[in-house]
């Protein structure tokens, strides 16, 4: 943004004209057709709004976000959602980096390799979930028959039905999915580094450690922070893996938010309390990202 | 060379990292087509077969048969091309807008695309459907693609202003000294130097759309209409999942995206490497 | 020339978007507009979806529509996951719909939204009405006493068992659910992957554990309102249950997989289809399914086993057509609904989904007498040991209660709930229930 605070004030009028049309058309569909259907949606929030009766629906203030806060499971399904988040972005952003790192330079192949590892991102969540779970099926699941063939098992594991087991598979079926987005956005990012970086650190003889925090890491650290920041967000309000594979159990073990929430809505038809669900998500999610921009600013790299 | 700073990782290790990477990656891909070229009654035949004797196209010919696969895919084409389209058309304006430019509400606009990234849009989904049925747009394709390309605007901005904020002002500057217009300099100057951040933005805003399933299922009811992710959502039955289907589907449907890949990844990898900056 | 190419650059992006916004549209309208003074189109949804259904369904429209050439029906067919949201936000935005399905466990909320017709003004003039049989009319006319649906076909669990197993070890088809989780306990070998029973324990365990719970309490159960016992108190509050509810456990425990823990209705089909489990407490439409995977003579049918007083309850299930109560076109609607429901295509549909048909006088085909289907034959002609109970479906609780139940038990399986107080919560919940009124 500096670079603007020399715009001279005489073209103020004319590049105020040109700054209105050109984002006209990207904010009034997105405050129609997004904030308008959200705000009455969160308005459910402080309402009775059940699917089973449609001809009650009256304000009831914070009583459903009572009843969420109450709700003998919360603690359980807030720290699933933090190990699910959390280790999700940690394995697919480490994972993404280096695969970015290694494919970076052009090698035979690189197109077809890099085909073959991104094509999961070309698939639904609820896709990915399904084709999991089948392979993850404790009794006719394809793993555990790679696994008793190969003797590193002697019993089936049930991936999704034992609760040490369930976290581990769904966050292996995110992980499979997510990797391909940081790796596809950080490779974006780093062909644009400018050669000349590379070439003054070379001057300064500058090891591939030196170069990877000196150049690299910074040059591209608006696209971490962004897509990281970004990425949290998604995972955090992404059910449909964890849906389509153990619908939030077994015994609530792959519980998060987003499919508590789904659960309301499926099961209870309550849009009310779901809508408190989503709420208190947007809060969190909040909290999360003043503190994520706070500690980011700080290192004077995150520019919103 | 910058190259060095990969290859000093060790050749050995970097093919060892990648080997694995692909084995996991690659191995539900086999399956689905292993999967997808059994015959019906050998999918759930133990001892799980690893490679089929006999390969069979049934289920090829049988989504074809069943239902309206040729349709669902150009659908699908359609309103996620469009969409991706109209997309980037609208959010290189904003993102450039807002990445160039000090003015009053430029922080607001940037926190408003920010936070329709934090609110779970199921809870806008009810009010959504009324609103499109108040306003006669439900069955209609041009209403996917109208909601599809609104909520990948403020992503996609977001995303972009990102590309833009690292290539120099003074680059657009030193064109509009020359007697261009902002307008065609931000054409024909930034945006060739942007190919690597459009392509991506690009296919992101694609895949979005390709995969959508709950909008689709919401808003279209008519056979003709549907797209790829609703019809495979059918082969989920109440007694099972019809794998042989499934996985075929499933095949095909991946195909327009890793294609759309391949083409984009050369302008991904071409950008500023390409010494347009130099310029 | 700046402003020129920025005009252009607008205008392209709004026509873009609003060209998209009505093109498909178009041809579509017209095409309706043209023929609307002499065709009425009924637009009719179904829900329990899935391809092989929909083509049946879609056959007997067109039979439909040959008999009545100023009718078009336009089927949706939304996939099953999803069904119920899309029809429920359809009719809640009033959407252009006229007949639509209605279940057991939908039509009270229909009803209360006031999204559905009465059909009483219809039924009293329609001939076929009286030769639906008991269970079709008991469950058409649950809500208000007042027909909001006429079913297609009738759902009720019988045990599908492996008679090549059960010879194997000198067993014999379970009267009790005592015998039940004996012989699943015997036919268990992990090492063949073999296993007794198909548990359930993920999405719709409820009524599984609710059935034998009822068993158990025997006599005492209250059959018209089912979680409850005939003093009164649920069914949860006795010692019975804390029984029924262990045994439940044990036959988990030492009669299934282990990955059972999370299974639902396709797991444990597949689980006894693909030979993994020598028994299946299913619904009829599985008798087809079953028949095509696995052929005849490894496997047969048998009535639900009982309580240890030798009772068994067991519960109708339905689904059937319905007509919104907006419909702008009932005169139509009915036509199609009563064309569906007739004794000759209900047949029709019953066989080819395999579900038990909603007239008497199929009940003399002798396709149900004999064979998979005679079970149900059996448990209807003795009324002394199987005793139908209305379903707990016109609670308001009804659907979160499945999950409560779901997940209590698998937390009581994986030991970190006690038996006593789950069911101490489940007693509390149903009290909470019967307190707040239907």
């Amino acid at each position: 943004m500096n670079d603007t605070q020399a715009r001279k004030p005489r073209r103020l009028s004319s590049t105020a004209i040109f700054i209105f049309f050109c984002l006209v058309p990207a904010l009034i569909p997105v405050l129609l057709f997004t904030y308008y259907p959200i705000f009455k949606g969160i308005v459910m929030a402080f309402q009775n709004y059940s699917l089973f009766n449609l001809n009650d629906i009256r304000f009831i203030g914070f009583d459903n976000f009572r009843t969420v806060l109450q709700d003998p499971s919360l603690p359980t399904i807030l720290k699933n959602t933090a190990s699910w988040v959390f280790i999700s972005l940690i394995l697919q952003f480490g994972i993404g980096f280096l695969l970015a790192l290694l494919l970076y330079k052009k090698f035979p192949g690189r197109g077809v390799y890099q085909g073959l590892i991104f094509y999961s991102w070309a698939m639904s969540g609820f896709l990915i979930g399904i084709i999991w779970r089948w392979m993850f099926n404790g009794q006719i699941g394809v793993i555990n028959d790679l696994l008793l063939k190969w003797g590193l098992i002697s019993e089936r594991i049930g991936f999704l039905s034992d609760p040490k087991w369930a976290m581990i598979s769904v966050i292996t079926a995110n992980v499979w999915y997510g990797v391909a987005f940081f790796a596809i956005m950080l490779m974006a990012a780093m062909q644009s580094i400018p050669e000349e970086l590379f070439e003054a650190a070379d001057m300064d003889g500058a090891g591939w450690f030196k170069k990877l925090f000196h150049v690299i890491v910074p040059y591209i650290l608006p696209t971490i922070i962004t897509t990281s920041a970004l990425r949290v967000i998604w995972i955090f309000n992404f059910p449909d893996i964890i849906y389509a594979m153990t619908n939030g159990g077994p015994a609530n073990s792959t519980h998060i938010l987003s499919t508590f929430m789904l659960d309301k809505i499926v099961f209870n038809g309550d849009y009310g309390l779901a809508s408190a669900i989503g709420v208190i998500a947007i809060i969190l999610l909040l909290l999360y990202t003043m503190f994520y921009l706070f500690a980011t600013r700080a290192s004077k790299a995150g520019d919103f | 060379m910058k190259n060095k700073v990969v290859s000093r990782l060790g050749t050995g290790s970097k093919v060892i990292v990648l080997g694995v990477w692909l084995l996991f990656m690659i191995f539900p891909l086999y399956w689905m087509i292993i999967t997808s070229l059994k015959p019906k009654n050998e999918i759930f035949k133990f001892p799980l077969e690893y490679f089929p004797k006999h390969l069979s196209f049934e289920n090829y010919a049988n989504i074809f048969k069943i239902s309206k696969f040729h349709v669902y895919i150009g659908n699908s084409l359609l309103v996620s091309l469009l969409s991706a389209l109209i997309v980037l058309v609208v959010a290189i304006l904003s993102s450039y807008v807002l990445a160039r430019f000090t003015f009053r509400g430029n922080k607001q606009v940037m926190t408003g695309f920010f936070l329709t990234q934090m609110i779970p849009m199921f809870i806008g989904f009810g009010p959504l459907y009324s609103m499109m049925s108040s306003m006669g747009l439900l069955n209609k394709q041009g209403a996917l693609v109208l909601i599809y390309s609104v909520l990948l605007i403020p992503f996609c901005t977001l995303m972009l202003k990102g590309f833009f904020q690292r290539i120099p002002a003074s680059l657009e500057e030193a064109a509009m000294i020359d007697g261009c217009s902002r307008l065609s300099a931000l054409f024909r100057i930034i945006l060739p130097v942007m190919k690597p951040g459009i392509s991506a933005t690009f296919i992101f805003a694609f895949v979005q759309n390709w995969n959508e399933l709950f909008l689709s299922i919401m808003f279209i009811d008519r056979e003709e209409a549907k797209t790829i992710p609703v019809a495979m959502n059918s082969f989920i039955t109440k007694f099972d999942i019809d794998w042989g289907s499934m996985s075929a589907a499933t095949v095909l449907s991946i195909i327009p995206t890793v294609i759309l890949f391949a083409l984009c990844q050369r302008l991904i990898v071409q950008g500023l490497t390409d010494g347009a900056v130099k310029g | 020339m700046k402003k020129k190419l920025f005009a252009a650059a607008l205008l392209s992006v709004t026509a873009f978007s609003s060209i998209t916004a009505c093109s498909s549209g178009s041809t579509k309208d017209s095409s309706a507009g043209d023929s609307k003074s002499e065709t009425v189109t009924l637009r009719m949804i179904e829900s329990l979806t899935s391809p092989a259904r929909t083509e049946v369904i879609k056959q007997m429209l067109t039979k439909f529509e040959e008999a009545n050439p100023g009718i078009k029906v336009e089927l949706i067919s939304p996939p099953l996951e999803s069904a119920d949201n899309k029809i429920a936000q359809m009719l809640s935005s009033k959407a252009d719909l006229d007949v639509m399905e209605v279940r057991d466990s939908t039509v009270k909320q229909f009803v209360t939204n006031n999204w559905v017709a009465d059909l009483s003004a219809d039924t009293a003039n329609w001939a076929d009405y009286k030769t639906l049989n008991n269970s079709a009319k008991l469950t058409a006319n649950y809500i208000d006493n007042k027909p909001y649906y006429i079913p297609y076909g009738l759902y009720e669990k019988i045990l599908f068992y492996r008679t090549d197993w059960f010879k194997e070890k000198g067993l014999e088809a379970p009267k009790t659910w005592e015998d039940l989780y004996q012989a699943a306990k015997k036919i268990t070998d992990p090492s063949k992957n073999r296993y007794g029973y198909s548990f359930r324990g993920g999405k719709g365990a409820d009524s599984y554990i609710v059935d034998m719970i009822r068993d158990y309490n025997g006599a005492n159960t209250n059959p018209d309102d089912a979680m409850f016992l005939k003093n009164g108190s649920t069914i949860f509050s006795t010692p019975e249950a804390k029984q029924a509810l262990e045994n439940h456990l044990n036959i988990y425990k030492e009669g299934a997989p282990k990955d059972s823990l999370s299974w639902g209705f396709s797991e444990m089909v597949e689980g006894f289809q693909s030979g993994i489990t020598g028994m299946l407490i299913q619904d009829p439409d599985v008798i087809d399914v079953v028949k095509q995977k696995m052929g005849e003579g490894t496997w047969s049918t048998a009535a639900i086993p009982a309580g240890s007083s030798g009772l068994t309850h067991f519960k109708v299930g339905a689904a059937g057509w319905g007509i919104t109560s907006y419909s702008k076109h009932q005169a139509e609607a009915w036509k199609l609904v009563s064309f569906l429901s007739s004794p000759d295509q209900n047949k029709f549909f019953t066989q080819k989904t395999g579900l038990i048909p909603v007239h008497t006088t199929a009940a003399e085909d002798e396709y149900y007498k004999t064979g998979y289907y005679k079970p149900y034959m059996d448990m209807s002609a003795d009324t002394a040991h199987y005793i139908p109970v209305k379903p707990e479906t016109d609670y308001k609780g009804f659907g979160e209660w499945r999950n409560v139940i779901q997940q209590d038990t698998q937390l009581v399986i994986l030991g970190k709930l006690s038996v006593d107080d789950a069911l101490k919560k489940w007693d509390a919940y149903w009290l909470n229930e019967k307190k707040q009124g239907k």
